[in-house]
């Protein structure tokens, strides 16, 4: 068990655990946080889950953890990993279940008080026109052959069909489609499970928020994405439902007879990985493409139903309503990446478990309208509280292989919240600030409930900090859906 | 072997107790044995999923289930997973399980059960985080994480 003892401070927000705390660990690991965090990350298991990952064959100095790490299962929440090619493993527990696991920006050119006194119906069009919860299937009807299509060509497939702009596909991260995603490679279980549910939230942590701009901190960045004070903008935080969630699900189960094949040794079952080169290997990168395809299509269909929903609630009331996307990114995926190691440029595969790429200024893979800025990174902020838009950073290329935080991070499990918060108070509470709230389920909303989350901003301004992503906008909720 | 109908249990579900974990659910599981041990978890998982009835209108589903695993973990997670699917994409939550062939490695059971009227909490996953199937005086006894 790691304890405060073990851990050394070696920068502003940055601590150390040696390789040498435990000899299984081939790597040191390491993670963002400032005095207060630290005593709270030592509360559960996230550290123990951290030093495992450091286990993991191939691995490349340091493994990290973001400010909102908590513990998940096999990697930390917040974890990133990264492991050599073409030998180095490649784990599924390194993704996580929601593969893909996103959020997108949407914003209008309103100013929020042209959209105030119409908050109401558009919350009422958001959940009706977005189906969220269990049972309940997407708008989106597939022919026969068309999910392999969707999966192999992500958000393409939703150009093809309507659903998606260039402009949306160019501000998604890799165009909303990873190459090599191959349909062979899912199971007729992901299959069965994904076919129904294009274009719906989900439940759990997913939602969709209009919010407010409330501050800008960098003016001229600020406008070249797009974003303004006062401006009316729209998040979607959501993955690639039951699909991605069964196929962590049988390459899980999988790797649990390739670890024995190729005499791996690990501390954690859901650690399980295989050789990135080897046909096991292939073959889930060619299935967790497939899934991550499924997510950016499934978030495009979504942003189409939202854009369909400000326009039945707004059009002849307002103008400038018309939604354009700022970015998609990611915080569940495997991707091979170009990373500087020892001062060579260097191959490597990047699991970010509830971490985002936060790519910097002069980074080939942006949009060219990104290229000099870096990329926009997105941060949703716990339920009721403020979300963030930084960009990329040099910094992040250099300590964190391009990596930055996801959100607020847990701090109280979900039966500890529904036991200590009540759901109608929690709702009256966020609606007398003004926050329009639709949600499936009373006990769903405690769940979700502010305190159960780290402070966002405080996590915001760690990362900020240490140079690993820029602050660049602050948002705050006034209609939350969620399932 | 039958297992007797447990869906209206009034004393509470016995041998499963849900435990804290940070962003999901979780359950300690025990059992007597490992068949007692799988239907515990599957009651227990269905205490996760909703806390309505089964829809009383909806006529009785049954399925076979035949599993092989590496372990009885394995075999665990797959039982489970098996009955979250079915939850997940027809809405059939399993009350009563008929037991052909159980051992640590394989599993051949029918599965008898109704729609839901509602599934208010949806399970993503059932993982393998910390699972260990352990003896105790009693019997059996493991910890499973779900992710939701």
């Amino acid at each position: 068990m790691v304890s405060a003892r073990d851990i050394k401070k070696i920068g502003p927000f940055l601590f150390e655990i040696s390789a040498r705390f435990r000899p299984d660990m081939r790597v040191p690991a390491r993670f963002f946080a400032d005095d207060q965090l630290f005593e709270s990350i030592l509360n559960d298991r996230s550290l123990e889950q951290l030093i495992n990952t450091a286990t993991l064959p191939g691995v490349v100095s340091p493994v990290l953890a973001m400010p909102d790490m908590h513990q998940g299962y096999g990697f930390p929440i917040g974890g990133v990993a990264a492991t050599a090619l073409p030998d180095g493993a490649i784990s599924p527990g390194g993704v996580g279940y929601d593969i893909n696991c996103g959020v997108r920006l949407l914003a209008s050119r309103l100013e929020i008080q042209e959209l105030s006194p119409h908050l109401d119906d558009l919350a009422s069009a958001l959940q009706a026109n977005c189906p969220s919860g269990v049972g309940k299937g997407g708008q989106v009807k597939l022919k026969p052959g068309e999910l392999d299509e969707l999966v192999e060509k992500g958000a393409g497939w939703a150009l093809r069909r309507g659903f998606a702009t260039e402009t949306d596909l160019a501000h998604t991260e890799e165009n909303g489609c990873l190459e090599g995603a191959d349909a062979s490679k899912i199971s007729a279980r992901a299959r069965e499970r994904g076919k129904d549910q294009v274009g719906t939230l989900g439940a759990g942590n997913h939602f969709i928020e209009v919010d407010v701009v409330e501050r800008i901190l960098e003016e001229s960045i600020a406008r070249r994405i797009g974003l303004f004070e006062g401006q009316a903008v729209v998040q979607i935080h959501c993955g690639s439902r039951g699909l991605g969630h069964q196929i962590c699900t049988d390459y899980v189960n999988l790797f649990q007879k390739s670890i024995r094949k190729y005499g791996l040794t690990l501390p954690d079952r859901e650690l399980v990985c295989a050789p990135f080169s080897s046909p096991e290997g292939q073959d889930y990168l060619a299935a967790m493409n497939a899934a991550a395809n499924y997510a950016f299509a499934n978030r495009q269909v979504l942003a189409f139903h939202i854009r369909r929903s400000f326009e039945q609630v707004l059009a002849g009331k307002t103008k400038n309503h018309q939604l354009f996307q700022i970015y998609d990114i990611a915080h569940n995926m495997a991707k091979v990446e170009t990373h500087l190691i020892d001062d060579r440029r260097t191959q490597v595969c990047v699991h970010r478990k509830g971490a985002t790429r936060a790519f910097g200024p002069g980074s080939e893979v942006l949009p060219v309208e990104y290229r000099d800025i870096g990329h926009p990174v997105l941060v949703p902020g716990s339920m009721g509280t403020a979300s963030w838009v930084l960009v990329g950073t040099t910094g992040s290329m250099i300590q964190s292989f391009g990596s930055t935080c996801h959100g607020a991070g847990r701090t109280m499990s979900r039966h500890q919240a529904k036991k200590s918060v009540n759901g109608a108070h929690l709702r009256r509470q966020l609606e007398d600030r003004g926050i329009h709230i639709r949600a499936g389920s009373l006990s769903g909303l405690a769940e979700e409930a502010p305190a159960a989350y780290k402070d966002v901003d405080r996590v915001v301004d760690i990362v900020h900090g240490a140079g690993i992503a820029k602050k660049v906008a602050r948002l705050t909720p006034v209609a939350v859906i969620k399932g | 072997m039958t297992i007797a109908d447990n869906s209206r249990n009034p004393d509470g579900l016995k041998g499963v107790q849900e435990i804290a974990h940070t962003a999901d659910r979780a359950l300690c599981i025990q059992g007597r044995d490992l068949q007692e041990m799988l239907v515990n978890a599957a009651l227990g998982m269905n205490r996760l999923m909703t806390s309505s009835e089964p829809d009383a209108g909806a006529g009785r589903t049954v399925k076979t289930v035949e599993i092989e695993a590496l372990d009885a973990e394995a075999l665990l997670v797959s039982w489970l997973s098996e009955l979250a699917f079915w939850a997940e994409t027809a809405m059939l939550v399993f009350h009563r399980f008929d037991f052909k062939i159980v051992s640590p490695t394989r599993v051949r059971a029918e599965i008898h059960g109704r729609k839901a009227a509602s599934i208010e909490n949806h399970i993503k996953a059932v993982t393998y985080h910390h699972l260990a199937i352990v003896p105790t005086a009693d019997g059996l006894s493991a910890t499973v994480v779900f992710d939701v």
